[in-house]
Formats: structure tokens, C-alpha cells, sequence
């Protein structure tokens, strides 16, 4: 049977034409190319390099950035591109994100001339994939107090210290990572085969299974002075990408939130128990009643948000409270198709155990739902959470 | 050089079709696509267009909607993007006269089409086409190339395949072919977008539909599969090798 996206409102008669065209291309490709292969891909523990390569053909790599041979969309489609993407994995997705919103954005704003011509090009097309090193070992959350520092040498940089859950790190071409020069934090361009540098891949996940995360380790990295990212200092840099990340995870968790919805509809209007369709029973309807209330709500949130994100007016709680919520009610939603699927839901023939241990990484990564709340809990009261200190 | 391409939108092939008053509902279609042996004709057409140049013409007929495959075959590389009202229409010899003073219209040498529609399976618009515009006709075809004024084509044949070479206006009806399909991508979709779809009526092609001598009566979906049989322990064996071998008819 064909995919038949959930949209009770109709959200997507919204869309323009020819965001509805790049859905459909996106769609289809997850539909043929990446739901019959992203099983093995998982207990393999590897990202398919032909899905680098589509990605580039189709032309979706940093879909909102515009020039430099990137797509110029619009940043709904760029959010439409996200859903239909965590809808065949939630690790696709990332890969999607890291390259676009953590790796082209950064370089595409705050770049000199040369680095958006030098590099661009080539990620937009997929022939280099990028990562983004921010968090560290021991800060996460708090990557204000980071501890990889670049040192100016007069002629390179020299860049110590390490990065953790680097998404893409193994197999980047180049990563964007943020590092304090003179205590002051900056973005350098490091490439893989840059002295000093390695990215040794993490192993042992159970979440995210078929994409690749890292550790990025600098021991005397040595960089030419070419390679600092020129058009910005402190913190908002690497936020800047955040925002834009995590724009695209309140779209992407819709499409988890979608595939778990859909197999447990159909699963429930197909098992017989009592001589009857769990779907027949009230309990069983009362879950599937909540799933399609709450992805309707996040659908109009997402909708509403990339809107927003057009038209510029927009704040970056905005973004925390999309990202927040849609991927908490997208772990929910497989939780509770997990329990729809009853024994079943734990195989692999179902996508639903798959989504629900993605998840529990989106809900971590990319500001986690804590911090979501804190961000929020701040904007409403004027008074920061996060630590004791004022 | 025009290249001529003939498309049907029907029903995707994994699309729940319902029956409502012994037709089918074409409210109740979830998704509508373009007929598969379409898309290998229009996948060839704009193979050649790569070599020989020249323009690609997509035609269509049908209602509203169909403008939106229109508009798809624009986004993998159509040029010209024609719409046929289908007011009026009511059997595919209609469609025919309808395509074929399109197609003349155009001045095509080479008309592309797939054997038959996903969705009634008529297999009659390349053929029929072809003697309304005194065209040669292939049917049945997986590849067309085109060298010194020629188009030759492979199909299937008793022993294998043959190679057709046909000279002059000719029509070529598409099995499904050797060529991987192409994907639209970004670039091509914002093209797409700025190319108009010229629409065109019956009387804007000088063509009369008279009265149709076809009805179609009613339409009915598939017979239910019945249940699966499960047999268990050897004392079975003769019942089952005769199903296998009378009912089946797999031995």
C-alpha cells in the first residue's frame, strides 16, 4: 500500500506547489530506496553511502541557503525535506541536518568568500560531507566553558583538545569546529587529513544505529590561518546553527511520529484478538485518537514555525518549543505504538522500536528537552535556570 | 527535432481503489501518478532529446489534475507541457483524435507512449494515434535510438529479441524499458515551475466528438483471494500433490 501521510487538518494543502513537488521526490525516494534497506543498514551500523550520493542529486543539502550552487528553498521545505526524511530514519535525518543547518549554514554565513566558493559547492552536491564539533566530553549542555582552544602560531592555528557525539565525524570531509582562541569562541574549518586531527568512530549504540557518530580528538592540530570562520565570535555562532538544526528536528520528528502512527493503524486494524480487530476495542482507539490529536497540533506548529522562519520574524524560543515538543510527543507516540504492536513491536519488521530508540537520542541532542524547557522557562520569567550562579 | 511524449495519469499502482455505483471513485484516490509504461516512454524521449536535441513536447488528456503530472514530466526535463480538456470525452477513440491533432499540431517526427494505461489497460492509444496521423507504429518496445534519419527499436520476439527500424512520422508504444528512471531534483522542480502549461479544448484543435459507440457498463474490482488451505501430516500428501497439480496447476 502506498504511504498515506497523516495530515487530518490538511496541513499540507498549505504548502506551496513546489514544496509539495519536493515532498513528493523526498517521499518517494525514502519509499523505495530507504525503508527496504534502512533494516540492515541499522544491524550493519552503517550510513549507505548511496544515500550520500542521492541526497546531492536530488539536490536537498542545505535547502534553505541560497547561492554558491545550494537548493534556495524556503526554510518549509527545508522542514517538509526533514519529516519526510525522519520518516524512513531518524539517523537520515541527521545526516541531513549536520550537513545542511551544522556544517554548510555556518560556513555559508559566517565565511569568508573563498571558504563559501571553496566549500559549498561540494557539500551541496554531497561530494563532501561536513560535521560540527561543539559538545565536548564533559560539556554538553554547557558548551560555554568548552575546552578545546586554538593557539595563533603567526603562520597556522593550533588547535587542542576533544569533541564527543560528533555526528558524521568518521566519514566528514571537513568539520566546522568551535574552539576558544583567547578564550574568546571561534569557528575553524578542519579537514580530515589535517596533522593533528582524527575522528575515531563511537561503537556500541543502541539509537541512531545507521549513522555514524564520533569523537573529533586534536592533538597539536595544525591549521592555516585561512580556515577561521571570519564572521563570528562567542556562542552565537554555533547557536545560529542550533536554531536551524533544530528548526529541522520539529519537522523531522513529525515524520517518526508519522511511520509510528501508520503501522500501528494498520497493525491495529488487522490483529485479531477476541475475534475482533484491536482496532475495534476503545483503548485501543483512545491511543490512536491521542497520536493523531497530537500530530495534528505538532503538524500546525511546524507549519506555523517555518512560516515564521520565512519571514524572519521569529525568536529563538520559538525554535525551543517546537523542537521540544514535537520530539517529546514523537516518543510518546512510538511508545505507545510499541504497545499497540504488542509482542510484535519489538521486531525489526516493524519500523516502530527503530523510531523509538532514535528518539531517545533527539530528545538528548540538539538542546535537550530540558534545556528546551529552561530556555522557555527564562523567556517567560526573565530569570536564567541553567546554573546556581546569577 | 520535436520529440512527442503521451501521458496518462492513473491511479497509483499502490493506491486503494474503490467501487461506488459500479465505477470506480476516482474522489476516493489517494494518490494519482503517472502511468508506469509512461514514464519509460518519457524516460527515452528525453534520452534522446540528450542526443539529438530538440524539444520535448508532454502531452496529456484528462481533467484538471492531470496538469500536476504535467508539471512533474517538466520537473525531469519537458519542455513543452500541453493539456487536452477531456470535456466532451467519453471513450479513448475520442482521447485518440484529441492526441493526434496534438500531435500535429506540434510537427513531431516521433510520438513516444506507453503500450497501455495502468488503470484500464486498453493498450489502443499508441495504435490508435498512429493511424490517425498515418504514422508507423512499435509497439511493445524497451529502447528507441535514432541515427541518420532513423529510429530503430528493440522488442521481444519468439526467440528473444528483434531489432525495428522505421523510417519517417512513427509511434512507438512502451514495454518496460532497459533505462533506469530519472529522478526529479530541486533544480529541476524550480524549473518546472516557471513553465506554463498551455491548455488547449477540443475546439481549439478543430476536433468533433461525435457520439461514442462505446459504453462502458460497469466496472467491479477483483474477486477476493479465498483463504489459504493448511495441511498437516503425511497422510495429506495425495490431496495436497492434487491441488498442487488440478487447482494450482504449479506441477
Amino acid at each position: 500500500m502506498a504511504y498515506e501521510a497523516l495530515d487530518f487538518y490538511d496541513v499540507d494543502s498549505l504548502l506551496t506547489e513546489e514544496e509539495r513537488m519536493v515532498r513528493d521526490m523526498v517521499r518517494d525516494w525514502v519509499d523505495e530506496e530507504v525503508i527496504p534497506n534502512i533494516e540492515i543498514a541499522c544491524r550493519e551500523g552503517v550510513f549507505p553511502d548511496e544515500w550520500r550520493v542521492a541526497l546531492g542529486e536530488m539536490g536537498v543539502l542545505g535547502a534553505p541557503l541560497k547561492g554558491y550552487d545550494c537548493p534556495g528553498l524556503s526554510y518549509t521545505a527545508y522542514g517538509v525535506i526533514c519529516r519526510e526524511l525522519e520518516r524512513g530514519d531518524s539517523g537520515l535525518r541527521s545526516f541531513a541536518s549536520v550537513q545542511g543547518s551544522l556544517a554548510m549554514y555556518p560556513i555559508w554565513d559566517f565565511g569568508s568568500e573563498e571558504q563559501k566558493n571553496h566549500y559549498l559547492p561540494k557539500m551541496a552536491s554531497g561530494e563532501w560531507i561536513g560535521c560540527f564539533g561543539l559538545t565536548e566530553p564533559d560539556y554538553g549542555s554547557n558548551p560555554g566553558d568548552m575546552i578545546t582552544k586554538a593557539e595563533d602560531m603567526g603562520d597556522h592555528y593550533l588547535l587542542n583538545g576533544a569533541k564527543m557525539w560528533i555526528t558524521n565525524g568518521s566519514i566528514a570531509e571537513l568539520a566546522v569546529v568551535w574552539a576558544k582562541l583567547d578564550g574568546v569562541i571561534r569557528g575553524f574549518i578542519v579537514e580530515k587529513n589535517d596533522p593533528g586531527f582524527s575522528a575515531p568512530e563511537m561503537k556500541g549504540k543502541h539509537s541512531l544505529k545507521a549513522s555514524v557518530t564520533s569523537e573529533l580528538v586534536f592533538q597539536d592540530c595544525k591549521i592555516p590561518k585561512d580556515r577561521m570562520l571570519p564572521g563570528v565570535k562567542g556562542l552565537r555562532g554555533p547557536f545560529s546553527c542550533l536554531n536551524n538544526a533544530r528548526y529541522g528536528i520539529s519537522w523531522g520528528a513529525l515524520g517518526s511520529a508519522q511511520a509510528c502512527f501508520d503501522s500501528a493503524k494498520d497493525y491495529a486494524m488487522s490483529r485479531i484478538q477476541f475475534d475482533h480487530p484491536i482496532a475495534s476495542y476503545q483503548l485501543v482507539q483512545n491511543k490512536l485518537s491521542w497520536m493523531l490529536r497530537e500530530i495534528t497540533k505538532g503538524q500546525l506548529l511546524a507549519y506555523h514555525l517555518g512560516q515564521k522562519k520565512d519571514s524572519g520574524d521569529w525568536i529563538p524560543e520559538h525554535i525551543s518549543l517546537a523542537k521540544m515538543n514535537n520530539v517529546d510527543i514523537a516518543l510518546e507516540i512510538a511508545r505507545v505504538a510499541r504497545d499497540i504492536h504488542g509482542a510484535n513491536g519489538i521486531l525489526d519488521e516493524y519500523p516502530i522500536m527503530r523510531h523509538m530508540a532514535n528518539l531517545e537520542s533527539v530528545k538528548t541532542y540538539e538542546g535537550t528537552h530540558d534545556i528546551h524547557n529552561l530556555i522557555i522557562g527564562r523567556h517567560i520569567t526573565g530569570i536564567q535556570a541553567f546554573t546556581r550562579e546569577a | 527535432m520535436n520529440i512527442t511524449v503521451l501521458l496518462k495519469q492513473v491511479p497509483d499502482t499502490t493506491a486503494k481503489i474503490t467501487i461506488s455505483g459500479g465505477k470506480v471513485d476516482e474522489n476516493s484516490v489517494s494518490k494519482w501518478s503517472m502511468s508506469p509504461y509512461d514514464e519509460y516512454a518519457l524516460e527515452s524521449g528525453l534520452q534522446l532529446k540528450e542526443k539529438t536535441g530538440g524539444n520535448l513536447v508532454a502531452i496529456t488528456c484528462g481533467p484538471e489534475r492531470t496538469k500536476k503530472m504535467l508539471t512533474d514530466a517538466a520537473a525531469v526535463g519537458a519542455d513543452t507541457l500541453v493539456h487536452i480538456s477531456n470535456d466532451g470525452v467519453t471513450d479513448s477513440t475520442h482521447v485518440q483524435k484529441l492526441l493526434a491533432a496534438a500531435v500535429r499540431r506540434f510537427d513531431s517526427q516521433i510520438v513516444l507512449c506507453g503500450k497501455q494505461a495502468a488503470d484500464t489497460n486498453s493498450g489502443s492509444t499508441g495504435p490508435g494515434v498512429a493511424e490517425l496521423i498515418d504514422a508507423a507504429c512499435v509497439t511493445l518496445v524497451t529502447e528507441v535510438n535514432y541515427s541518420e534519419g532513423k529510429f530503430s527499436t528493440i522488442r521481444p520476439s519468439n526467440s528473444g529479441t528483434e531489432k525495428v527500424a522505421v523510417d519517417g512520422l512513427s509511434v512507438f508504444a512502451f514495454d518496460k524499458g532497459t533505462h533506469e528512471l530519472r529522478r526529479p531534483n530541486v533544480r529541476g522542480i524550480m524549473m518546472a515551475k516557471k513553465k506554463q502549461v498551455e491548455s488547449i479544448t477540443s475546439g481549439d484543435l478543430g476536433v468533433v466528438l461525435d457520439s461514442s459507440n462505446v459504453t462502458l457498463n460497469s466496472q467491479n474490482p477483483p474477486p477476493e483471494k479465498p483463504a489459504g488451505q493448511k495441511f498437516e501430516g503425511a497422510e495429506h500428501v495425495n490431496e495436497v500433490v492434487s491441488k498442487l497439480r488440478n487447482e494450482a496447476n504449479v506441477i
